[in-house]
């Protein structure tokens, strides 16, 4: 069910527009907001001036404010803001279960992740990017700053639908290669017949601030089929026939509603923010969504 | 017929149209099996690729727990199909119920309005009964059926074409009113079959004898709904049509079965009517003065009937009054017999009687019967002779049946006789030895000279004939005998034109005979009965010749005898002879209201077709002058109620066709009710099939479950 969306440019005009827009919309949040949100403990070699000190022994002649020594003839040392970056990560599901819907699941949670990578440079956070199938890929080194978006567009164009998804793997092989903290966000449908749990507290065992965006096409949600059919899943041609009826129908919904609910009262238990979407949701309000939950917008 | 097909019809009446044999039926059982077995066998799948089954197969498990049922209601599909793969099938057997064909019939109602169908022992009347049999026929019809009613008594009319409208024919069956005739099913069965086949007509024709062309379509069928109060119709051929009778009658009038011994029972079985069967009136022999009404009065109860006939006389002058009671009969009738009864009246002139039964019977219209006595009618005779004794003699003896007006052939020339001879003044003119110039407007009789006109321009003189025979059958020679004895010395004859019956046969030929001119009738005897002074024959001697005067009195000269009436039945014409040469006459019916104008017709006769019913008429022309008539039924097979045609139970074939009344050709079992009408169903099955195809589809795809 491949479609021409999932080769489609991510970066389309209506795209950049939507994404111009989010950035106004979070800059004028984090002119306000971000004042030592997240200042640093450490004072380092940062070039924000915060404060002076007296010298003891021991500190690093280089931050020694030779111009206040020459007028005061003390020794002071200047303090400058520790700039700690914020590391946001994104944990993106390239399944070939991604592959479906209209547009795609995948293609969507490019999107998804593209808009959030854009909010992340523009506020100077440091964003890194990895795509998982059956195995974690490469990722994307750390970027920061607005001019590195064409970077984040590139890795994303790059990013196809392949393989088997293997959550748990990926989430042990993301704790290992990532130390630092920061926020993660995964976005997968978590159709994962091994379950979601055992790489949900991978992620939660690095401390790191977990955001589960839950995308599922709109075929799934309200599947339109009829008649008997033989279902075949994308990822492991497993074949399971039914013949459509009404109570089947039901219990599929059903199955579907506990699913979602169970992945989100588990994330909610964990501290996780669970955030459910179709692919038919416009991308923009997820985003929205995305930082109302985070608590910047009210 | 299949066993399945025969068990199914020992439930309800259904056949099938295209019965299967047992093999046929096995194929057909056979395709529901086959699809259940491809349900079983593997469904093919329409495979569709989706992100995951994971939850789809955990709908599956869960569906799975209660399989069986789940299964039973997963298949309610199948359950459809199969249904209505049997409907279909039972749809192609074609089943009906009653009936044979699939193509459009034709029906043919036909409905006894005779006097005895207006008998109450059925409510509300026979006829109303067999309207509304009739009726049920009507609406069992298929919307390509076609449909005939004839109505029937003595003679039969088509009440409605063939039509298939239904509403039509309701209309025209309920325009069917009682009338007063008798029956005779034989009128409608040649009406029947002329117009039963209308295409088998010309080619029947054509076809050499006993051949019956037979119309490709289907054969009519033929419903008399009638009590069988008629004859039995033989050797008449009503071609392909399929006769059936529907005897109205009383539920328990059942013919009872023959006793072992009797070879017949009385197929006649009790029906609740007494019924004057016969009056008349005549003059005392002994007592000229009086007159004598005398009938006869018949019970056809089980039980004896105690009743009594009132006499009635009604006044001329007053007619539909309700007369004046002169006398009344005790009468005492035995079970199924018959009583005479008899009235002895003073003669006051014109009389205008009526019989009235005091019995309230099923059928009231024979308890009354009605005689006029007293009007006598005499025959206008214009006697042309140069002169004869003999013959004027014998016409003086029978002066109370004719008024002569004699005159020799010179007077008859004149222009006032001949106006009247041309006006039809005359009944009768006898030309004794004179050949007018032209033919009268009159009944005539010659006497040695043939008539005037072409047919008669070549005549053979036959010198002493003898005479070989005479033709007793005729009513001119009624009772004439002694024709062996006469002698004929010269005889003028010639070749008889067409239609002429000859009167008496000689050595020389026909030298007597009756031939048709006009709607009159010229007789002819070819011998003068005076050869100038001497005699040309001797038969005016004999006795035989003033029997053979009044016999053409009689027969030519349109005169009736005092003492009768003749019987006139309703619905048959009535021919009035007026005295007077008034060109109308006014007919009274019998309720003193209706006036019906009858003209003159150009026999001199006067022709009343208004006697629909039984009762006294008076017809009046001129100042003041009239005349009675009564019209009576006097059927005894109309006032016989008991219906014909029902076979009892349990008889032999031979036995059985006894009873059986014959039509045509076939001995025909009544039935109390018409067969239902054939009815074919296979279309509401093949409808209801669709439905549920329908209702499979509308649950496939809206996915619908119980």
């Amino acid at each position: 069910m491949s479609t021409a969306s999932t080769h489609a440019p991510l970066l389309d005009a209506e795209f950049l527009h939507k994404l111009e827009q989010l950035e106004l919309v979070s800059r004028k949040i984090f002119v306000g907001r971000m004042k030592g949100e997240r200042k640093s403990k450490r004072r380092g070699s940062s070039v924000e001036f915060a404060d002076h000190r007296n010298y003891t022994s021991g500190d690093d002649l280089r931050h020694i404010d030779w111009n206040v020594y020459g007028r005061l003839d003390k020794l002071f040392l200047k303090l400058f803001l520790e700039e700690e970056d914020l590391h946001f990560y994104t944990l993106l599901d390239t399944s070939l279960s991604m592959d479906f819907g209209e547009p795609t699941k995948l293609q969507y949670g490019k999107q998804v992740a593209a808009a959030l990578s854009f909010i992340g440079l523009v506020n100077h956070d440091r964003v890194m990017m990895d795509a998982f199938s059956t195995a974690l890929d490469r990722g994307m080194p750390s970027v920061r700053g607005r001019s590195q978006m064409y970077r984040v567009v590139g890795y994303l164009d790059s990013l196809q639908a392949s393989g088997q998804s293997d959550l748990t793997a990926a989430a042990k092989a993301f704790a290992i290669k990532h130390s630092g903290k920061g926020i993660v966000v995964v976005i997968s449908d978590f159709l994962d017949k091994r379950g979601y749990q055992d790489a949900l507290r991978y992620l939660l065992a690095r401390n790191l601030d977990i955001y589960v965006v839950h995308v599922l096409s709109k075929e799934e949600v309200e599947p339109e089929l009829t008649g008997d059919l033989k279902l075949v899943d994308a990822e492991d041609d497993d074949i399971a026939e039914i013949t459509i009826s009404a109570p089947l129908l039901k219990r599929y919904k059903d199955n579907l509603n506990a699913f979602v609910g169970g992945l989100k009262q588990w994330c909610t238990k964990r501290g996780i923010t669970y955030i459910f979407t179709t692919n038919h949701n416009p991308f923009d309000k997820l985003i929205l969504n995305y930082l109302r939950e985070r608590g910047l917008v009210k | 017929m299949s066993r399945f097909g025969s068990s199914l019809s020992g439930l309800v009446p259904v056949t099938f149209a295209n019965p299967l044999s047992a093999v046929q039926w096995a194929v057909l059982a056979g395709v529901p099996v086959g699809i259940i077995a491809l349900y079983f066998l593997k469904l093919r799948r329409r495979p569709v690729q989706v992100a995951s089954t994971l939850l789809w197969r955990r709908s599956l498990e869960d569906l799975h727990v209660n399989s069986l049922f789940q299964r039973l209601r997963k298949n309610l599909l199948l359950f459809l199909q199969l249904l209505a793969v049997l409907l279909a099938m039972f749809a192609l057997s074609g089943p009906r119920i009653k009936g044979s064909s699939t193509q459009a019939n034709r029906f043919i109602l036909a409905i006894d309005e005779s006097a005895s169908m207006a008998a109450t022992d059925v409510a509300p009347t026979r006829l109303e009964k067999a309207k509304s049999e009739a009726e049920k026929v009507i609406a069992n019809m298929e919307k390509n059926d076609l449909m005939m009613i004839v109505a029937f008594s003595d003679r039969a009319r088509v009440v409605s074409n063939y039509t298939s409208n239904q509403d039509l024919l309701r209309r025209r069956l309920s325009s069917i009113k009682p009338t007063q005739n008798t029956t005779s099913l034989r009128e409608a069965l040649q009406v029947i079959a002329g117009l039963a086949n209308p295409s088998t007509d010309r080619t029947a024709r054509d076809l050499p004898e006993g051949v019956i062309a037979v119309n490709s379509a289907m054969a009519p069928k033929l419903s008399v709904f009638t009590d069988g109060g008629f004859p039995d119709v033989e050797g008449l051929s009503i071609g392909n049509v399929e006769p059936e009778v529907v005897v109205i009658g009383p539920a328990s009038a059942m013919p009872d079965a023959p006793k072992p011994g009797e070879p017949k029972a009385k197929k006649t079985p009790p029906s609740d009517n007494v019924a004057i069967l016969a009056l008349s009136a005549s003059r005392d022999e002994e007592k000229p003065d009086q007159f004598q009404v005398f009938g006869r009065v018949r019970n056809y109860r089980e039980e004896s009937v105690k009743t009594e006939a009132r006499l009635i006389r009604h006044d001329p002058k007053k007619p539909g009054s309700a007369g004046t009671l002169l006398d009344a009969i005790a009468l005492s009738i035995g079970p199924q017999a018959e009583q005479s009864f008899k009235f002895d009246l003073n003669d006051n002139g014109l009389a205008e009687l009526e019989v009235r039964l005091d019995v309230k019977d099923s059928l009231p219209l024979d308890n009354r019967a009605f005689t006029v006595f007293g009007t006598p009618r005499k025959a206008q005779v214009l006697l042309v002779t140069l002169r004869n004794r003999y013959l004027t003699d014998s016409l003086k003896t029978l002066s109370d049946l004719s008024d002569v007006t004699q005159m020799t052939p010179e007077e008859a020339k004149a222009t006032d006789v001949k106006r009247d001879v041309g006006s039809g003044k005359y009944d009768l003119v006898i030309y004794d030895g004179v050949r007018p110039d032209a033919a009268p407007e009159a009944n005539a009789l010659y006497f040695g000279v043939l008539p005037p006109g072409k047919a008669f321009e070549k005549p053979k003189v036959v010198d002493g004939p003898v005479i070989l025979d005479w033709d007793v059958a005729h009513p001119m020679m009624q009772y004439v005998r002694d024709l062996n004895t006469v002698l004929v010395q010269k005889a003028v004859t010639c070749e008889l034109p067409s239609g002429s019956a000859t009167l008496i046969e000689s050595s020389g030929g026909p030298i007597a005979f009756v031939a048709p001119r006009m709607g009159f009738v010229d007789a002819v005897i070819g011998f003068a009965l005076m050869d100038g002074a001497k005699f040309n024959t001797n038969w005016q001697l004999k006795s035989s010749f003033p029997l053979f005067l009044y016999n053409t009195l009689r027969a030519l000269g349109n005169a009736r005898e005092s003492s009768g009436t003749e019987a006139h039945l309703p619905g048959m014409p009535v021919v009035l002879r007026a005295d007077s040469s008034a060109t109308e006459v006014e007919v009274i019916g019998p309720d003193g209201k209706s006036v019906e104008t009858v003209k003159r017709s150009p026999q001199g006769t006067f022709l009343f077709n208004g006697a629909r019913s039984t009762g006294l008429y008076r017809a009046r022309w001129g100042k003041d002058e009239s005349m009675s008539f009564a019209v009576n039924l006097f059927d005894g097979r109309e006032s016989d109620l008991s219906p014909r045609g029902l076979v009892p139970e349990g008889l032999s074939e031979s036995q059985a066709d006894s009873y059986k009344i014959k039509i045509g050709f076939n001995a025909v079992k009544g039935t109390r009710r018409t067969a239902p009408a054939i009815k074919d169903y296979w279309w509401p099955l093949a409808v209801g099939m669709l439905g549920i195809i329908l209702l499979e589809w509308y649950i496939y795809n809206r996915r619908v479950y119980v």
